[in-house]
């Protein structure tokens, strides 16, 4: 469970959010500005919080009343940014193995090679790799360091139709398997419709509404989410 | 303006034979001052690295008002013409200078000695590095630093091994920049460390000292200045000369 009552302001934007995170993928919609990137970079702790607590699996990452703020290299949360930042100096074993270290880090990185298919590509730089195997190193690189959280800002945004389409049912499985709370930053109803988790819309700062996707698709809150879900209706 | 620039370096090579070349970095002057140089720009290199390297990585990490005064105060060396820098040296760390009575009673005294060089080759050459490597660090992606981080990288981790390895160009190139300025450092060596064979002459010192007795040490040290200056470019990619012969060739 990851617990988040927060408030950001940076520049003169206000981010106000409330919310109760379970096992498995979470999707986060909103248009873009709403706020959903600095709410990731607020939990992974690379903005300043001006009030708020953060609580993951019952441990207090944040609690700005009693000044608590763990530095994110003890948060036990990973991040997936939108052009993944693979180290582009290591290869791409070494970049899987960068947040497992010892034998049993050794070890658990070649699994999530192999889970992903990325065995053969393991001597590679990044630089070598097509967008989906560079999307893959940074999901095997994020689950390899165990984290006790994962935020993916919009995985699958820079991928062609093709790769998006395998890479997603991928992410789904995978995300289901880990079983530990996951925010998916998304602006596609397909993601939608393949990780078919519970969806957070976020607009202006402020969360907007929280429920299933038929819910939303019943009954969409805002304009917004109208029309990022026209798709699936047609 | 390229011939102004050419014709001197060309003179120096072409008046200098091989003879006058082998011969003249025998001479006892020439050898002791090649022995000087090396360890004193090898320590003053040393130290700009351990010095200034963490200066460059707070700088780049902490831009604002401190930082730009820092900066300014970092980068004034290099245009304080040399003479300026010697005699500021002595002020400061000269026996009457600033420090000179607190260097005493801790029983050092640095003016005229190795390691006023090695002082006089930091304050000159220092700037080039930490400007240099300042500007590399401000390039990396901070994604990249937050990615480390959210995988539980320490401090250091982040350092040596990302931000250093992709930071290495710049950071080469003003160690390279760095080092050839502390060869080529006469004035403010003069003023602070004296003219001391075997002590204090360095390479451009020798050359000084020769062109009043011996000219072949003079021109055997100058021609080899020259080719350490083009191999430096060369080593920073920037080796034009060479490129445009080998791309005719």
């Amino acid at each position: 469970m990851l617990e988040l009552d927060l408030e950001v302001v940076r520049d003169g934007f206000v981010l106000e959010v409330a919310l109760s995170l379970g096992a498995g993928p979470t999707v986060l919609v909103g248009p873009n500005g709403a706020g959903k990137s600095t709410l990731l970079r607020a939990i992974l702790g690379a903005v300043p919080v001006r009030r708020g607590r953060i609580v993951l699996e019952g441990r207090v990452l944040l609690d700005t009343q009693r000044g608590v703020s763990l530095p994110t290299e003890e948060r036990r949360v990973a991040w997936v940014p939108q052009e993944y930042a693979l180290f582009p100096h290591l290869s791409v074993r070494e970049n899987v193995q960068f947040g497992a270290p010892g034998a049993a880090g050794r070890r658990r990185a070649g699994e999530f090679l192999d889970r992903l298919g990325l065995g053969p590509l393991a001597a590679r730089l990044p630089g070598a790799l097509s967008g989906g195997e560079r999307q893959k190193v940074a999901l095997a690189r994020a689950l390899a360091a165990e984290p006790r959280a994962l935020l993916l800002d919009e995985p699958l945004a820079a991928l062609d139709t093709e790769t998006r389409a395998s890479t997603r049912t991928l992410l789904s499985e995978t995300l289901r398997q880990l079983g530990i709370p996951s925010l998916v930053v998304t602006h596609d109803a397909r993601d939608l419709a393949v990780l078919a988790a519970p969806m957070v819309l976020l607009e202006s700062g402020r969360v907007q509404s929280v429920g299933a996707l038929s819910g939303f698709r019943a009954a969409p809150p805002t304009d917004f989410a109208r029309s990022l879900l026209a798709p699936l209706s047609s | 303006m390229v011939s102004v620039l050419a014709i001197p370096l060309l003179a120096l090579v072409v008046s200098t034979g091989a003879g006058d070349f082998f011969g003249g970095l025998r001479h006892p002057l020439a050898l002791s001052a090649l022995r000087l140089s090396l360890l004193t720009t090898t320590s003053s290199l040393a130290l700009t690295l351990l010095l200034g390297t963490p200066l460059a990585w707070w700088m780049a990490r902490h831009p604002g008002p401190t930082e730009r005064v820092v900066s300014t105060l970092v980068q004034l060396p290099i245009v304080v013409p040399p003479a300026v820098s010697g005699l500021a040296l002595l002020l400061a760390f000269g026996r009457r200078g600033l420090l000179g009575p607190l260097l005493e009673s801790a029983g050092w005294t640095l003016p005229f000695t190795t390691a006023a060089v090695v002082l006089a080759e930091l304050f000159v050459s220092a700037p080039f590095y930490v400007q240099s490597a300042t500007t590399a660090f401000r390039r990396l992606d901070e994604d990249l630093l937050w990615t480390a981080r959210s995988l539980g990288a320490s401090p250091a981790r982040r350092f040596f091994e990302v931000a250093l390895p992709l930071s290495r160009p710049g950071v080469v190139t003003g160690a390279a920049l760095s080092w050839a300025r502390a060869l080529g450092e006469f004035g403010a060596t003069l003023m602070f460390a004296g003219n001391l064979a075997g002590r204090t002459q360095t390479l451009p010192l020798a050359i000084y000292t020769a062109l009043e007795t011996d000219l072949r040490p003079a021109k055997a040290l100058s021609v080899l200045m020259v080719a350490v200056a083009l191999g430096v470019l060369l080593l920073l990619g920037r080796g034009t000369v060479l490129e445009a012969v080998r791309a005719r060739a």
